[in-house]
């Protein structure tokens, strides 16, 4: 369609609107209500424009010409146009800087700004607020409004997590529109009507996972983070745009830090990955790096104590010892958020030492790489899900792009100017197309709300699941488990004629490799894709460069169970478990590279100091195959490295230095394994998806629990890290232990009292959580880095109640 | 309404509101006494849904609930029948100071608007209709209620309503008290149980009104109207009245008049009439009127303007709107900033708070700058700058809220400048007196 945009003729889709067609011409308008990825609502009235279009004859319906110059004749419409709410047709003019358009919007500039309070001096969103600078640019620069400004709460804690300034609230509905539009958690409202309008939450709160995009959304500083409040001036931050390690999705993040702190993480768009949204534990889980409890120096052990070393002498300490060692007794594990780099380093590393005796964890029995691979906007466009677990625990990201496809909105068309500010397609409570979703689980999901089926399943039924569904996929005879014969047949259906059908499953699945190759089967007998949920941000990347062991004998439970005589460890806490505490005392030499001291730095010979994932330089490989840039934002952590430079030291230390030094190796070895210059990624990374790996040698012979009376379950909060996290933690809550009323009430048990249990070995402490969602019989604990997802058979004689609730 | 002397132009037969005032008239005996239902089964069995259509925009009947829409056009609007739920929506959320016409059917004759209710259901296959009425109308909620019962046990409403294959039920909904519900979509959203704010259009009621489902919004006595054009025909509806608007309409006449009421009219009758003739004359001397509801531009009361036909063509010529046809008089010595303070204070109180130039100009700006006026704190420029603000709001805004504010505004600055810059000059009105309310 063509149209003209301040004098200048531009051809647009159909379906485009006006402010997009004012952006695509280079010029601009202001606007608070419309936002990239939501509804447009024509609620701020501020990107008023002159908007006119041909004049139809009535009789022929061509236009009419004008008689000297042969154009058409224009039809003004009778009052300036929101451009976000009107779309644009054959012809259409569109004049932002007409005088009336210019007057209107002063207007309406000035109209925002009365009931606003000038307390920008003492703003956090002071400097990067869209009302600050479209004041400057629309405004008259002086206020004709005499009267007192409205007054409200200026401190109504929204959470622990975020706070609201109802004086500085513009009601532009953006908070609101995102909470019902995007994770469909409908948790705030206006309250009131005209001027006394103000926003507020539904008694319990703001119950949603993605809570934080409202302080990046918020166009004035109504809406803060609180764990950033008051700590510095955007001007002063220095921003780093990187990927987040916190989950697989490798989310678009910023981070904002000054004078060596990390101070804010804010959401960065990524049209592939997570668009504009992050979630809560990837946004305010980070306040664990500036902790006064990190370990700065390497550590040496001197006797009973650890004492303050350089790493020039620790890594000749270290290369003193390997040197005695053998073949294959050193061990090396990394954590599986460790970037593909330090996943070459070690690799170079156990080479030189001449071991096999390498793994990441936490990892399953199954490969994460996927067989036929779907990308996240593949997600967003499907007409037929399946998931079996709990993705939103899992990769929230994941569950927003599954509700992307409930709209049955795909993707949209990008502009020059990115994307489109106002998409039409797109409204306010949109009816979700909830038949194509089915969720099956263990439990009870928190995605269960949103599909059309919903199975609760025995638990470590998952490859029984997987087979039945395949024979009726075959045309066999079957029955599901938690299924009706209907059901089954209606998702098989379903999913056989859809377009772009997709099927997703995590840990669950992942632990028993019997029930992987199931679930792989029957996503060919379906002709679905496949979306894979690692456990952690580069499961993928470190299995697809093997960062495994040689053979089954040397994985991590083995490692643990005493099959090396030196261990360099990074950022795990085997420790935790008492059973492998014995074995690591056992050690010849116990390397310890970590954030924090823990049970497993208390028995090390020598203790590194780690960087956290906010501080390392390196690349990922998310759940969908796609590289992505980790990029350090310049935080104080004293000495940590990681453990790319700590392998180097020790190989320095050791005399064995190559030609070249581990990075280049590590960018050669990326280039050949995905075909990616890793120096010169795409901003938005580079989807290389892979094949899964054809023969598994680290195929491990640990048991695979097919009973148990508890299970490993996903969480979205990274444990490890929560009591020093101030604000996620009083959130959210200590770790949950979570249990049907039955078992409860068994147990003598009251909902939030706090008690301690015997975990397989690790000794934990929970607060009660009573859910009559949870199968009976069944307990939910939550992950820890250094226990996989799954089933397992707990020691409830164990249990002990260390607090009364309050 | 104390005193109703008239109800219609004695020139012309009375039709909908021949019963008001008679004792039981709200009674479904009394209704089928004289005629009730009799419509309905002939629309119902006699004839197809496109001929009432079809009839009732021959009949050139224009929505009554102030904008004036041909009612049988906007039905034609509706998408083919597929086998989606379609609703038919009464608009009885009467809330226009000055208007009053719908409160009488709700209450004294609450069959003839369900009879109406089951042919414009039936026109637009829609089988479920719903009335959202006024909470405050507490009588005609009650009546309604009762009545709905009523006909729902003679088999008026529900399966196979009088013996057609058409199944037909209402829900009656009661408002919570904001006038931003008489706007359709705002209307839609409340009865949804979200909030009343009006939605973007398009789409359109008929393409996603209630629940998303096809919808027609109409208000009460154009529902009711559809009764006798289908009973009597589209040709007698249009022997009343003019071209441009045709039939019949009820006129409230609040304000210093000898007898207030509301008034059957036939379009294309003069205020003069409608005042002096029906209404017969005022009590004291007046300076202006309002020809439709408080959101329309005032007129002076001088000949040019007591002589104009009551019709949407003229009215919108000369600068203002048929609106509700609720004639408000405003005496002489009533001031008209202080007149003008009090319907911007409805409006203000009434503003949904969604878009920024209604929740800050009309609720928040306007109300402060009358006040300060009326304080006798006025300086020179707060007219003009009134005036730009006013310019500024108008047009501007999402839904026609603000301009029923404004419109009136600009109205009394017009007419009346004088008394604003006498107000803003001398620190007090020209007119001493006190409205009969504040006293």
């Amino acid at each position: 369609m063509k149209v003209k945009v301040n004098g200048i003729e531009l051809e647009l889709a159909p379906g485009t609107s006006a402010i997009d067609a004012v952006f695509a011409a280079g010029s601009d308008v202001p606007y608070f209500c419309s936002h990239e990825y939501m509804s447009p609502v024509g609620s701020c009235r501020m990107c008023l424009a002159k908007i006119g279009a041909p004049r139809k004859d009535r009789a022929t319906g061509n236009w009419v010409l004008d008689e000297e110059t042969g154009e058409p004749q224009i039809f003004w419409f009778p009052n300036p146009m929101a451009t976000c709410t009107t779309a644009i047709m054959e012809g259409m003019v569109i004049e932002t800087e007409a005088e009336e358009a210019v007057k209107a919007q002063r207007g309406m500039v000035e109209m925002t700004l009365i009931n606003h309070p000038l307390d920008c001096p003492i703003c956090d969103k002071g400097g990067a607020c869209e009302l600050q600078d479209r004041a400057y640019e629309y405004g008259e620069g002086i206020s004709r409004f005499e009267f007192d400004k409205r007054h409200q709460e200026k401190h109504h804690q929204l959470s622990e997590l975020i706070t609201l300034d109802r004086e500085r609230c513009i009601h532009c509905k953006r908070c609101i529109r995102f909470f019902e539009e995007v994770p469909g958690d409908e948790v705030l409202d206006f309250i009131e009507r005209g001027g006394h309008t103000y926003i507020a939450t539904v008694e319990e709160g703001l119950e949603s996972n993605f809570t934080g995009n409202i302080t990046d959304l918020c166009p004035v500083g109504a809406l803060l983070d609180r764990t950033s409040r008051f700590k510095g001036r955007n001007w002063e931050y220095e921003h780093t745009i990187t990927s987040s390690l916190d989950d697989a999705s490798g989310s678009a993040i910023v981070l904002d830090s000054r004078t060596g702190r990390l101070e804010r993480i804010k959401a960065e768009l990524n049209t592939q990955v997570n668009k504009l949204w992050i979630d809560d534990s990837t946004r305010f889980g980070y306040e664990y790096v500036n902790s006064s409890e990190r370990i700065k120096t390497p550590l040496i052990r001197k006797g009973d104590n650890l004492e303050a070393a350089s790493w020039q002498e620790v890594s000749e300490f270290i290369a003193d010892k390997l040197a005695k060692l053998a073949q294959k007794e050193a061990a090396i594990v990394l954590r599986a958020d460790s970037t593909l780099e330090e996943g070459y380093a070690a690799k170079n590393l156990a080479k030189i030492l001449e071991t096999g005796q390498i793994d990441h964890y936490p990892r399953q029995l199954a490969s994460v790489i996927p067989n036929n691979s779907a990308s996240l906007n593949d997600l967003a466009s499907s007409d037929a899900i399946f998931v079996i677990g709990d993705v939103s625990q899992n990769v929230p990201i994941v569950d927003l792009r599954i509700k992307d496809a409930l709209k049955g909105v795909a993707p949209p068309e990008m502009f020059e100017h990115g994307v489109p500010i106002a998409d039409l397609r797109l409204k306010e409570r949109m009816i979700r197309k909830k038949e194509i979703l089915t969720v099956a689980a263990p439990y009870n999901v928190d995605l269960m709300r949103h599909a059309g089926q919903a199975h609760i399943y025995e638990a470590n039924s998952e490859e029984a699941i997987f087979k039945a569904l395949t024979k009726i996929a075959n045309g066999e005879d079957s029955s599901v488990a938690a299924m009706s014969n209907e059901q089954a047949e209606a998702l098989v259906k379903r999913l056989n004629e859809a377009n772009n059908a997709i099927i997703i499953y995590d840990g669950f699945s992942l632990a028993s490799p019997a029930a992987a190759i199931a679930a792989r089967n029957f996503a060919n007998a379906v002709g679905a894709k496949e979306i894979i949920l690692g456990q952690m941000a580069n499961s993928y990347g470190l299995e697809a460069i093997q960062v495994l062991p040689s053979h089954e004998r040397y994985g991590y439970a083995e490692i643990m169970q005493g099959s090396a005589k030196a261990l360099i460890i990074s950022e795990l806490n085997p420790a935790n478990n008492s059973q492998y505490a014995q074995n690591l005392k056992e050690l010849e030499l116990l390397v310890v590279h970590s954030i924090f001291e823990n049970e497993t730095t208390a028995l090390a010979d020598v203790v590194l100091p780690a960087k956290s994932g906010y501080e390392k330089q390196g690349t990922i490989v998310n759940l969908e195959g796609r590289l992505l840039e980790v990029n350090a934002a310049p935080i104080d952590a004293g000495q940590a490295q990681d453990f790319e430079f700590l392998a180097a030291s020790i190989i320095a230390a050791l005399g064995k230095e190559g030609k070249e030094d581990l990075a280049s190796l590590a960018h050669k070895a990326i280039r050949k394994q995905f075909g990616v210059d890793s120096k010169k990624l795409d901003p938005e990374g580079d989807l290389k998806p892979l094949k899964p790996r054809a023969n598994n040698k680290a195929k491990l012979h640990i048991q695979s629990t097919n009973i148990g009376n508890a299970l490993i379950v996903p969480t979205m909060l990274r444990l490890e890290y929560i009591d020093k996290n101030p604000h996620l933690l009083a959130e959210r809550g200590a770790a949950k232990l979570t249990m049907n009323s039955i078992d409860a009430d068994a147990n003598g048990l009251k909902n939030a009292e706090i008690v301690s249990l015997d975990v397989a070995g690790i000794k934990r402490s929970f607060s009660v959580q009573i859910k009559d969602s949870v199968p009976a019989g069944l307990w939910l604990i939550p992950a820890l880095p250094e226990q996989a997802i799954g089933l397992l058979e707990l020691d409830r004689a164990s249990l002990k109640k260390e607090l009364e609730p309050a | 309404m104390d005193n109703i002397t008239s109800r219609h132009d004695p020139r012309f037969e009375v039709t909908m509101y021949k019963y008001m005032g008679v004792e039981n008239s709200h009674k479904l005996d009394f209704y089928e006494q004289h005629g009730g239902y009799q419509t309905a089964k002939k629309a119902l069995t006699t004839m197809q849904s496109v001929d009432i259509v079809n009839e009732v925009k021959a009949s050139g009947l224009r929505g009554r609930g102030g904008a004036g829409f041909p009612m049988g056009v906007k039905w034609s609007f509706m998408p083919p029948v597929d086998g989606r739920q379609r609703f038919i929506v009464c608009n009885a959320d009467e809330s226009e100071p000055g208007s009053t016409k719908d409160r009488f059917v709700l209450e004294d004759d609450p069959h003839q608007l369900i009879e109406g209710m089951i042919i414009a259901g039936y026109a637009i296959q829609a089988t479920l209709g719903v009335i959202y009425i006024r909470g405050e109308y507490h009588l005609g909620y009650t009546r309604l209620y009762d009545a709905i019962n009523e006909a729902r046990a003679k088999g008026y409403l529900g399966k196979n309503v009088l013996a057609s294959n058409f199944d037909f039920d209402l829900i009656l909904h009661r408002g919570a008290g904001a006038y931003i519900c008489g706007e359709e979509s705002a209307l839609m959203n409340s009865f949804e149980g979200y909030r009343a704010n009006p939605r973007l259009k398009p789409p359109f009621p008929a393409q996603a009104g209630v629940y998303g489902f096809p919808t027609s919004v109409n208000n009460v006595t154009s529902i009711a109207s559809g009764v006798h054009i289908i009973a009597k025909g589209a040709d007698w509806f249009k022997s009343m009245g003019t071209q441009d608007s045709s039939g019949f309409h009820h006129v409230q006449i609040s304000g210093p008049a000898v007898r207030r009421g509301v008034y059957e009219v036939p379009m294309g009758i003069t205020y003069r009439e409608i005042i002096f003739d029906l209404a017969g004359g005022v009590t004291e001397p007046v300076k202006a009127f309002i020809p439709g509801g408080s959101s329309c531009p005032m007129f002076p009361f001088t000949d040019e303007y007591l002589d104009l036909t009551m019709e949407y063509g003229v009215v919108a010529k000369a600068g203002s709107m048929m609106g509700t046809g609720g004639i408000i008089l405003i005496p002489e010595d009533k001031c008209i900033v202080d007149a003008l303070a009090n319907v911007v204070h409805f409006y203000a109180h009434e503003s949904c708070g969604k878009c920024t130039p209604c929740r800050e100009g009309v609720s928040t700006w306007l109300p402060k700058m009358y006040a300060k006026l009326l304080a006798g704190l006025g300086e020179s420029g707060d007219l003009e700058l009134l005036e730009d603000v006013s310019h500024n709001i108008r047009g501007r805004s999402f839904c026609p809220l603000a301009d029923a504010c404004i419109m009136p505004v600009q109205a009394s600055i017009k007419h009346f400048r004088h008394e604003y810059e006498y107000i803003i000059e001398h620190g007090k009105s020209m007119y001493a007196k006190k409205s009969r309310w504040q006293e």
